[in-house]
Order: C-alpha cells, then sequence, then structure tokens
C-alpha cells in the first residue's frame, strides 16, 4: 500500500525515548529513518537490560519498538572522517533529527548553521529538555521534568505521595510534538524552498499534558487545579470513580435530574431520586460526599459486568476501569491495529507490540521490522546512497571512522 | 514572513476542549481555521458536565482550544444551515470533527458526502474508540478512554482509588495535528485526500508506551498491582520522597554506578558503603534497604536545599512542584510556553503558549476564541459569496447568528 512519507529521509540522531519515538511515528508512514549510532553500544536504550528501572523481557521491546521500520549506520563522529559521512547524509536528506546535547552537537560541528549551509533545504529539529533558549541545562529525564510541570503534584488523594503519569509519558508527547513540528516544517518547504530549526522540548510538551487544568489554573490561580482533590469530594458525584464489587467504575454522568433519576432506577434505588438532600443538582453538588457515600454503598452491590449491562440500554456512560493484562486483550485495541503483531528475530517468534495510534484510510502505517541491528544498513547506505566505492568503504573502515 | 500553514483552509465542527485544541495549533501557525457552532439545541457540548469548570473557567479553555479561529454559528437542524456547512466543506482543505458518526451522516457531512464533492479533501475526526471494532460508537470521552486503556489501578500507591490524569486526552490533540499534516503531505504528493482518525482510546495509550509494551512482552501479576514507592525496583530511579519540608524529591539515575559517587555525597553516604557499592548490591540484595537509608536521608534537609544540591552536581533528580512553578518560571516564558497576554474584558491574564518552535514560521497568537458567531456574515460573503440581501434573510430566519 503507498506510504504517506516516502521519499522523505530522515537522519535520525537521537537515543532512550523521546527522539526515537518521533522519527518512529515518521517511518510508521514511509519515511526513510536511518539511525546514526556510535560504534560500540550505540544508543543507550540497547542497552536498558542492564538496568533495573525498566523491566525487560527476554526480546528488549524498549529499543525494538520504538526504533522499528528504521535503518542503522554506525558512525563515529568524533572522527572527522565519520562526520564527513555524516555531512554527505545531510546532503541527500530531508530531516535532522537530535535529542543530543546541543553542546555535544556543537562539538561535533552538528550545529544548525553547520548543515543547513550544507542543505539548506534541510529540516533541523532537535528535542531539548527545557527549551532552546534560557539558561536552564541540567539533565532531563522524564520525570524530573514532570516533576517541574506541577502534573504530579495535583493526581492521587490528599496527603498522598504525587504521581508520575507512567514510563515515558512525557518523552511521549514531546516525541508526538516533535513529529508535527518536522511535519509543519516540510510542509512550509514545498512553498518557500527553505528548510528551518525546528524544536519540540520536554518542558514545553509536558506543560501541555496539563493543559485542561493548567490554563485554568493560569487563568484564575485557583489552587483546586493544583492540589489533590479526594475523590470523596469530587464537584459532580456522578461523575466518578465508584468500586464495584469486583472492580473500579467510571461513572460519567452530567448532573441534571432526569439522569439522576435514570441512575437511581438502574440501582433499584429510586428512592434515592426523591431524597430531599440530592433533589437538585446544586443539592448533589453541595452534598456531594453524602451521595459519593451512598453511592459507594449501592455499587459495591454487584459487579461491575452487572452494572455495565443495565446501564448500556440506559445510555449511561460508564466503563470498568481495566488493568493492563485487560486492555491487552482489548478487541477494540486490536481492531483499530492499536496493538498489532509483528515478527521479532531476537527471540524468533511473533510478538505483540504498540501499534499505530493515528489511522489514515489510505495510506495507513505500518509495522515492517523491528528495531534494526547496531549499524546493519552501514556499508549499504555508504555504497547506494552516498555512493562511496568498496574501496573508500575500507579505508573508512581502517581509519575507524565506522567499524 | 510567510506562515507555515497560510495556505490551508480549516473547518473545525467540534464541541471538545481536546479536539478543537488540534486545529487551533494549526491556527497558531497561520492556517485560517473556522469554527463551527451549531445553534440547534443540545448541540455543543457541555464544558462542566464534570463539574470541575464552572462557567466562568471554561472561558480560559476556550480562550486556548479556540484561539486563532473565526467563528460561525449555524442552526444544523436546518436544512439550509447544513447546506452553508456543506458548501464550506467543499472550499475547505482539511475538515475537522468530533461528532459521532451517526450525527454526521445526518448532516450529510460524513467522509463519503463531503469527498463526492471534494476529493482531495482530509477528513480528520477525533473518536472516542476509532474507526473500527465494536465499541466505535462510545462516547468521545476522556474518561472512558482512560478507564480502558489499563494505567488507572496502577498509578496510585497500593490501596489508593484508581487515578485519573486528565492527560491521555492531549496526545489525541497532537496526533489529530500531526495525522492532518501526513495526510497533506500525502496529498501534496498526489493530489490524493484521506481519512483521519485520532481516539482518545489511541492517545491514552499511546502515552502510556512503555508501561503497555512492558506487559505485551512479559505479562505479569506485578503490571496489575501498584507498586508502594519504598518498594521500587532501583532506588535511585522512578522514586519519589518527602524531604523536611513536605516537598517531594524524585530521583531518575537508572544507570545508578554512573551517578552514585556524586549522589552519594549530596545525600550524605559513603561512597564505599559495603552494602551500596556497586548496581547490583542497591537495586538487589540491598534495595530496600537503601530506600529507608534514603527516606532518612531526604528529611534531614528541605526542598530548597535539595534543589540546590542537585544543581551543583547536575544530577538527574529534582523536587516535585505545583502549578504555581511553571506559571513564574522564566524559562517558560522565554521558550513561549506560557504566554502573558492582555485580555480585552479580563485584563492581563497568562495563557498556554506554544509548545512547538520554529525558526521561520513562528507561531502567534493573532485572536482569541471568537464570541458565537462573531464572523458569520465575513465568513459567507468571503468563502461562498453570499449577497448581503441573502446573509440577512439568513440572519432573520435563525439559520445563522
Amino acid at each position: 500500500m503507498a506510504k504517506a512519507l516516502k521519499g522523505v529521509r530522515v537522519i535520525d540522531l537521537t537515543v532512550w525515548f523521546q527522539g526515537p519515538v518521533c522519527s518512529q511515528h515518521l517511518a510508521d508512514f514511509g519515511a526513510e529513518v536511518i539511525k546514526v549510532e556510535r560504534p560500540v553500544h550505540g544508543d543507550q536504550g540497547r542497552g536498558v537490560r542492564s538496568i533495573k528501572a525498566l523491566p525487560v523481557g527476554d526480546w528488549n521491546q524498549y529499543f525494538l519498538v520504538i526504533n522499528r521500520n528504521k535503518k542503522s549506520m554506525a558512525l563515529d563522529l568524533k572522527r572527522q572522517e565519520g562526520r564527513d559521512i555524516l555531512y554527505r547524509l545531510v546532503e541527500k536528506s530531508d530531516v535532522f533529527l537530535s535529542n543530543l546535547a546541543m553542546e555535544n552537537l556543537a562539538a561535533w560541528d552538528l550545529g544548525y548553521e553547520k548543515l543547513s549551509e550544507i542543505n539548506p533545504r534541510l529540516v533541523y529539529a532537535t528535542n531539548t529538555g527545557y527549551g532552546h533558549r534560557g539558561a536552564v541545562s541540567k539533565p532531563s529525564f522524564d520525570m524530573t521534568v514532570q516533576a517541574l510541570t506541577g502534573l504530579m503534584a495535583r493526581l492521587g488523594e490528599p496527603g498522598e505521595p504525587p504521581i508520575y503519569l507512567g514510563m515515558g509519558s512525557g518523552d511521549a508527547h514531546g516525541g508526538l510534538m516533535s513529529a508535527l513540528g518536522i511535519m509543519l516544517a516540510l510542509h512550509q518547504r514545498r512553498r518557500t524552498g527553505r528548510g528551518q530549526y525546528v524544536d519540540a522540548s520536554l518542558y514545553g510538551a509536558q506543560l501541555f499534558l496539563g493543559a485542561p487544568t493548567l490554563q485554568a489554573f493560569l487563568a484564575t490561580g485557583d489552587e483546586r487545579y493544583s492540589e489533590q482533590q479526594a475523590r470523596t469530594a469530587a464537584p459532580n458525584p456522578l461523575w466518578n470513580r465508584y468500586r464495584a464489587r469486583d472492580q473500579w467504575l467510571f461513572l460519567c454522568l452530567e448532573n441534571d435530574d432526569a439522569r439522576f433519576a435514570t441512575l437511581c432506577e438502574s440501582l433499584d434505588r429510586s428512592d434515592l431520586a426523591g431524597d430531599p438532600h440530592f433533589a437538585s443538582a446544586e443539592k448533589r453538588r453541595k452534598n456531594g460526599p453524602e451521595l459519593v457515600a451512598a453511592l459507594d454503598a449501592i455499587l459495591a452491590g454487584r459487579d461491575a459486568a452487572e452494572w455495565m449491562q443495565r446501564w448500556r440500554p440506559l445510555g449511561i456512560a460508564a466503563s470498568p476501569i481495566q488493568n493492563l493484562e485487560d486492555v491487552a486483550e482489548d478487541p477494540q485495541a486490536w481492531e483499530n491495529e492499536y496493538f498489532v503483531k509483528t515478527h521479532c528475530d531476537e527471540v524468533n517468534r511473533e510478538v505483540s507490540v504498540r501499534g499505530l495510534p493515528i489511522t489514515l484510510g489510505k495510506t495507513p502505517g505500518s509495522v515492517e521490522t523491528l528495531g534494526p541491528e547496531l549499524g546493519q544498513d552501514t556499508e549499504l547506505i555508504l555504497a547506494d546512497t552516498l555512493g562511496y566505492s568498496w574501496d573508500e568503504i575500507g579505508e573508512l573502515k581502517s581509519k575507524g571512522a565506522i567499524p | 514572513m510567510s506562515r507555515v500553514l497560510e495556505d490551508l483552509l480549516v473547518l473545525d465542527l467540534t464541541t471538545e476542549f481536546w479536539s478543537g485544541l488540534a486545529s487551533a495549533m494549526l491556527g497558531d501557525f497561520g492556517a485560517r481555521v473556522i469554527r463551527v457552532e451549531s445553534l440547534a439545541a443540545g448541540e455543543g457540548g457541555d464544558a462542566n458536565r464534570d463539574g470541575q469548570h464552572p462557567p466562568t473557567d471554561w472561558n480560559y479553555l476556550a480562550d486556548l482550544a479556540q484561539r486563532n479561529k473565526r467563528g460561525l454559528a449555524v442552526d444544523l437542524g436546518e436544512e439550509a444551515g447544513r447546506e452553508i456547512l456543506r458548501a464550506l466543506a467543499a472550499r475547505a482543505d482539511v475538515f475537522l470533527t468530533d461528532l459521532p458518526a451517526a450525527r454526521l451522516a445526518e448532516l450529510g457531512c460524513d467522509y463519503s458526502a463531503l469527498s463526492a464533492a471534494r476529493p482531495d479533501l482530509v477528513y480528520a475526526r477525533g473518536s472516542g474508540f476509532g474507526p473500527r471494532g465494536p465499541d466505535r460508537d462510545l462516547p468521545a470521552l476522556d474518561e472512558l478512554a482512560a478507564a480502558r486503556t489499563g494505567m488507572m489501578p496502577i498509578l496510585p500507591q497500593p490501596g489508593q482509588p484508581p487515578v485519573y490524569t486528565g492527560s491521555g486526552q492531549m496526545y489525541t490533540t497532537v496526533m489529530l495535528a500531526l495525522g492532518i499534516l501526513i495526510a497533506l503531505h500525502h496529498r501534496a504528493d498526489t493530489g490524493e485526500g484521506q481519512e483521519v482518525d485520532a481516539s482518545l482510546f489511541a492517545g491514552n495509550m499511546y502515552g502510556a508506551s512503555l508501561d503497555l509494551q512492558a506487559y505485551l512482552a512479559m505479562g505479569g501479576e506485578r503490571f496489575l498491582q501498584p507498586e508502594s514507592r519504598l518498594d521500587k525496583g532501583n532506588p535511585m530511579s522512578g522514586t519519589v520522597y518527602p524531604s523536611r519540608d513536605g516537598r517531594w524529591v524524585t530521583l531518575t539515575m537508572p544507570d545508578t554506578d554512573r551517578w552514585w559517587p556524586s549522589f552519594a555525597e549530596v545525600v550524605g553516604l559513603d561512597v564505599a558503603d559495603p552494602r551500596f557499592d556497586d548496581h547490583e548490591k542497591r537495586c538487589g540484595e540491598h534495595r530496600l534497604e537503601m530506600m529507608r537509608v534514603l527516606e532518612a536521608a531526604f528529611r534531614k534537609h528541605p526542598g530548597a536545599h535539595w534543589r540546590q544540591r542537585f544543581d551543583e552536581k547536575q544530577l538527574s533528580a529534582d523536587v516535585i512542584e505545583a502549578y504555581s512553578y511553571p506559571a513564574g518560571d522564566e524559562q517558560a516564558h522565554r521558550n513561549r510556553y506560557l504566554v502573558d497576554l492582555e485580555h480585552p474584558s479580563l485584563g492581563p491574564l497568562k495563557s498556554l503558549g506554544f509548545p512547538i518552535h520554529m525558526s521561520d514560521g513562528t507561531a502567534r497568537l493573532d485572536r482569541l476564541a471568537p464570541c458565537r458567531g462573531q464572523h458569520s456574515a465575513e465568513i459567507l460573503q468571503e468563502l461562498l459569496e453570499y449577497p448581503d440581501e441573502k446573509i440577512f434573510e439568513l440572519e432573520a430566519e435563525g439559520v445563522i447568528a
């Protein structure tokens, strides 16, 4: 099937997660993504097996899935000969993407000025930690940056520790922002003929993860948006999390009389709708904790599936709160290819992987191959794409520019 | 200077914050975005249905999600109103909606109808659960999608209620904008338009990428139960500890050997302490003991002390802040992630700004959210070349406002 980004060549000088997942989106839709890695060890993401913070299976699912559909080229950028190869690749590429420290890029003479001089049509994209302007320069891992945004401090019950949104949650958003920035620049290039510098930082992207509450806080200064809120103090008790006998549920019902009456009936508790404490939207809000307690007691009486069965025909919006095992088997996720199966060379069997979160009707993305072996495409790219002779390639090897 | 998307006309028929924000992001970069608001009863979403956003506060959210758009108000309950919508769609490059599929069919605005008139249209829909599958018509509510994703039960500490973050929808916002740009790229190459779908379910799942993928690769009970913060796999990574003034400290130093010498010094431990002197001991046999030791160590000084020490040693560690921190953070303002603006009726305000920097195509705030129907007449004149009499007539009949 046709690929939307066929013909777009991306130099991917990225490590860990945010950068790689950005170019993964481009690769899924058919861009030729060439991952440039240091000859020894390559991307640090290849080495997570030894790091206890990241659980890894019998195949390295962390590295192989975010680097799927990519080629790998091993280059020693600390050597002039290695950089010269990269410069030749820049001439023939549309996008250069990096999430290395800006100081590294400058030290290796891979800054925007240099590369755009070689190829003025180049889109030069970085993923900085805290933005391309300003004085802040410190390590920028996902969770330590999330800590600064205010996202974590507002989650959880009052007095409980702050809550991290999940492994790589901020990087994932940064990767999307970066891919969007690159596509915007490619769009503009069709008209102007010029590339440009694009940056999407981890901090900037994570601030947008909080948009629904951060924007309200910025405008009002109301601490309600930035502090932990008790579940029992939900401002609309009908829009809340409740524990059924076997499992938690999310109930999402607007606070109006008709809907409340329907709900009470479905609970075999029509008397509740007539209770003067709960007789209007305002009273249900004001006496919220009391209503939450009443609903807690009622809903605990049956399994989640029973409540769902009663609610579905009545149009009461609700969902059981699934765990990872449930979602891994959720037909909705599979039918939309949010999960797909693909072959994994490392263990020589079919494995389940994150699929394609954006669905395009005529040029859908696909998972063709999992992440490449370190440097597996080096010689082929040198010969076919860059036109080096085999003698020259031999010489580059002897000089240590390539392994 | 040329704007990135100045050649694009986007017709936005959305009712929600997350979907509206997708086209605002296109508007930030110069796309001409028309927000269509329906005058029909019961259409247009209820911004305060969860009780979290009283109507006054909702305006601020609208000023973000509807910024850089012009507004057209039209009665989609009337055929004359639907005709206007379809006529505009025939002029648009991008149609963006979050309405249910059945409603779009009623409006004559499903993909087959609109693409018949405009084959190169990029037709984007923000859905709840994707274009296929048994639950494709469930309501597009972030809460329902978050509940399905599997993360809510494991985010909090053991024994605590499941946690709803509200952030899942924000991935969907950017996925919608990205999907549109990818489809436009294909259109520019081939002249072919197509449908784009990004769902809240996909957005929530994508935000949980690494946890989901770890479960898919390994399975097992340990991914289904919340972890206690004092029983993490690595005492120096993914953990939080309280400091003396109650502010929390967080550490991300997964490759502990690299950080250990300076980290040990900062927390007042002996680098050669035989319990903790290599990665295997720190993450293995002495893991729980190390967490207890760190718990006690961090309680000795307030948060500000720890931030300063982390900074001096360039450790990957920080203090957990509330929203007041970015609100006053110069770094956030210098990079225009947050902007100060002068609101015509509310005075000086802070707002979220622009998460993407482009050297040649800078994002900017040209206008705040339009009032309902603020540009109805001007849009019909400009894009459909309706004469004044026809516009007066439509106004008089209540088809537009």
